[in-house]
């Protein structure tokens, strides 16, 4: 997956690179506007991460130069003003999604991919890894041939895990995920694992591997080996 | 108490206690003076009859009255050589009642016999006086408040006016809604000064107002990105392969304050949003649905605290308002609810026709009442960072509804009248 990264404080700039890179993904970095056209002009990205203040212009520029012909990008608004209108801005003018600083990766990973799914052709909407596959807008998934109902926060849970193979996940990261707001609420953690608890007893039921392991005292991890 | 009231009060005390006292003064030697007056009259009528008698030979040694009011008697031998005078009542004809009288009596010798002469005068002069000055004064003292009445009316509307301006005006001034004070210029030069005092006051508590609000701004919109990268980077330490438990614990620990210090931000942010007017769209919010959706979110959480949830809700409250607000209050005032329930407590939640109340059990604070609405303020035992109530607070703050917070029976209930009239809690 190809994605042009915009963002012109260097650090953060070069750990989402990192990051993204570490799970297969090939990042171009760009940090202002006019690096960003450039690249654009010479490359087609499967995902643009975007910050809106950047020292040449918007973010919003980089948006209404794409608009103007036809592009197949997803567009990631990243910002430090969590501000609405800026998210309802972005939104109207063709982003597609929205997070705000500080995110957490794993985060920003399964936005990215959200994002593209939607993108992409319908027979490629599916989430595959290895024997397990699960399709957005339903709550089912495939082991192999076997067809499990599940919850819905489960299955979003099921989702971000996959987004996110072989990283160490936060338990905090996983509760913004499925509660935004009220991860903070005291028993989310317990939730969490119960809810993994679950995902696991029925993907190792009916014949799958179990590929979520737990990172003691920090959360879990997701990963064939 | 006008200050103008209580100076004309104490102007107009004064003035009757001076008149009072001058009027007994006035009284007594005006009395005084008549009296002297009177007697002074009295012995030159003395002298008078004397002459009288000496140069008429027909009135000698005869006894006789030469009015009603003088009487001569013949005596034999003198029993006094006394001048008597006394003061007594007697018939007046004209009054047809007792009035006083003045007499003086005495026994003199003319022309070598004795006499006794009785001089009498009415005294009712006195009388009619004291009453005639009582009256003056009386009106005096009435002219002297009505005065004060006339020209309090006229100060007020006239001389006092600019400081009623100003101090309408002052009453008007919102500190968050910003703008400055104007006051016209007046012909008082203290109403300038304090005007011109007021105006220096009032733009340098604006400024260092919107200075403080800027920098809260800043400070959490610029501690973002830091953040971002602080966590980021702490992300990517946390997916090294050769990590020891400590170490693993260590960011562990640094990435739980990095969560806190964002939740803090976000809710810092928040509050600067609301005072800055930044949720100025509108919308009808029905609570009674809002509120649904929102206990619907919260299910799992009220469900593993296995909360009794009673809900009463009232179709007909709409309030127009921005809805992310709308959302935020209600979200905040539930979370708050069910964070700080205790297991298999009760959650009480009434949408009325003007108002909204969340009630919940729990612990009495360990703080006072008026505190809970304070930023960073929390219970103990609950991972919060303290701010939720305080949005809540602004929230109703920036549409003027009345908030209030009550601790009765092991509840907690918090009640938003929505109407600008308030009500008492029932």
């Amino acid at each position: 997956m190809k994605i042009l990264i915009v963002e012109d404080e260097r650090d953060l700039l070069d750990s989402i690179d990192n990051y993204l890179s570490g799970i297969g993904m090939s990042c171009t970095k760009a940090i202002n506007v006019e690096q960003a056209l450039d690249c654009l002009v010479k490359e087609d990205f499967d995902c643009i991460l975007l910050d809106i203040g950047l020292p040449d212009g918007s973010g919003f520029n980089v948006i209404e130069a794409m608009q103007q012909k036809e592009h197949k990008t997803g567009i990631v608004i990243i910002s430090a003003r969590n501000s609405l209108d800026d998210r309802l801005t972005g939104l109207n003018i063709g982003a597609d999604d929205y997070v705000t600083k500080p995110f957490h990766m794993s985060e920003l990973i399964a936005r990215i991919k959200s994002v593209a799914r939607r993108r992409s052709s319908q027979d490629r909407k599916a989430i595959v890894f290895h024997e397990l596959k699960l399709i957005p807008d339903e709550m089912v998934m495939y082991v192999g041939e076997k067809m499990l109902t599940m919850t819905k926060k489960e299955h979003e849970l099921m989702i971000y895990l996959i987004s996110n193979p072989n990283r160490v996940l936060t338990r905090e990261a996983i509760a913004e995920h499925l509660w935004g707001d009220h991860a903070e609420m005291a028993d989310s953690f317990d939730f969490i694992y119960s809810h993994i608890k679950n995902l696991r007893k029925k993907i190792v039921d009916n014949g799958g591997k179990d590929y979520i392991k737990s990172v003691y005292g920090v959360g879990y991890k997701f990963a064939a080996e | 108490m006008k200050l103008l009231n209580a100076t004309n009060r104490f102007y107009i005390i004064v003035a009757l206690a001076l008149l009072l006292v001058s009027s007994v003064f006035l009284v007594y030697r005006v009395v005084y003076v008549i009296d002297m007056q009177i007697t002074e009259h009295m012995l030159f009528k003395k002298l008078q009859i004397e002459k009288q008698i000496a140069s008429q030979p027909e009135l000698q040694r005869r006894s006789f009255y030469i009015s009603d009011l003088i009487r001569v008697d013949t005596i034999s031998k003198f029993t006094t050589f006394k001048v008597q005078i006394k003061d007594t009542l007697m018939y007046g004809e004209l009054e047809e009642a007792e009035i006083p009288y003045r007499v003086m009596t005495y026994e003199q010798e003319i022309l070598g016999d004795a006499y006794r002469i009785s001089i009498s005068q009415r005294l009712t002069q006195n009388r009619d006086l004291v009453s005639g000055i009582a009256i003056t004064f009386l009106l005096v003292a009435i002219d002297i408040i009505a005065c004060f009445y006339f020209l309090n009316r006229y100060f007020s509307s006239t001389i006092w006016r600019p400081f009623y301006r100003a101090l309408d005006t002052l009453k008007r001034f919102d500190l968050q809604r910003g703008g400055r004070v104007r006051f016209e210029p007046t012909e008082i030069n203290e109403f300038n000064a304090l005007n011109e005092e007021l105006v220096k006051l009032t733009d340098k508590v604006s400024s260092d107002y919107r200075n403080l609000k800027e920098f809260t701004e800043n400070m959490s919109h610029e501690t973002q990105t830091p953040l971002a990268i602080i966590r980021s980077k702490l992300e990517i330490l946390l997916q090294a392969d050769n990590l020891s438990p400590e170490q693993l614990e260590q960011i562990r620990s640094t990435l739980d304050a990095i969560n806190r210090l964002t939740k803090m931000n976000r809710g810092l942010i928040m509050l600067t949003r609301i005072d800055n007017e930044q949720f100025s769209d509108e919308e009808d919010i029905r609570f009674s649905e809002l509120v649904q959706r929102r206990l619907v979110d919260l299910e799992l959480f009220i469900q593993s605290r296995e909360l009794h949830v009673e809900t009463e809700l009232n179709n007909e409250l709409v309030v127009r308002m921005n809805p992310h607000l709308a959302d935020i209050l209600v979200s905040n005032l539930l979370s708050n609810a069910i964070k700080y329930n205790i297991s298999g407590g009760r959650l009480e939640v009434s949408v009325f026709s003007d108002a909204i109340s969340i009630s919940n059990s729990g612990k009495a604070l360990t703080f006072s009442d008026q505190k809970i609405f304070e930023r960073f303020k929390r219970g103990d035992a609950v991972d919060s960072i303290g701010l939720g109530l305080a949005i809540v607070k602004r929230i109703c703050d920036h549409y003027h509804y009345f908030l209030s917070y009550q601790y009765q029976d092991d509840l907690h209930r918090f009640y938003i009248q929505f109407t600008k009239e308030r009500r008492n809690i029932t």
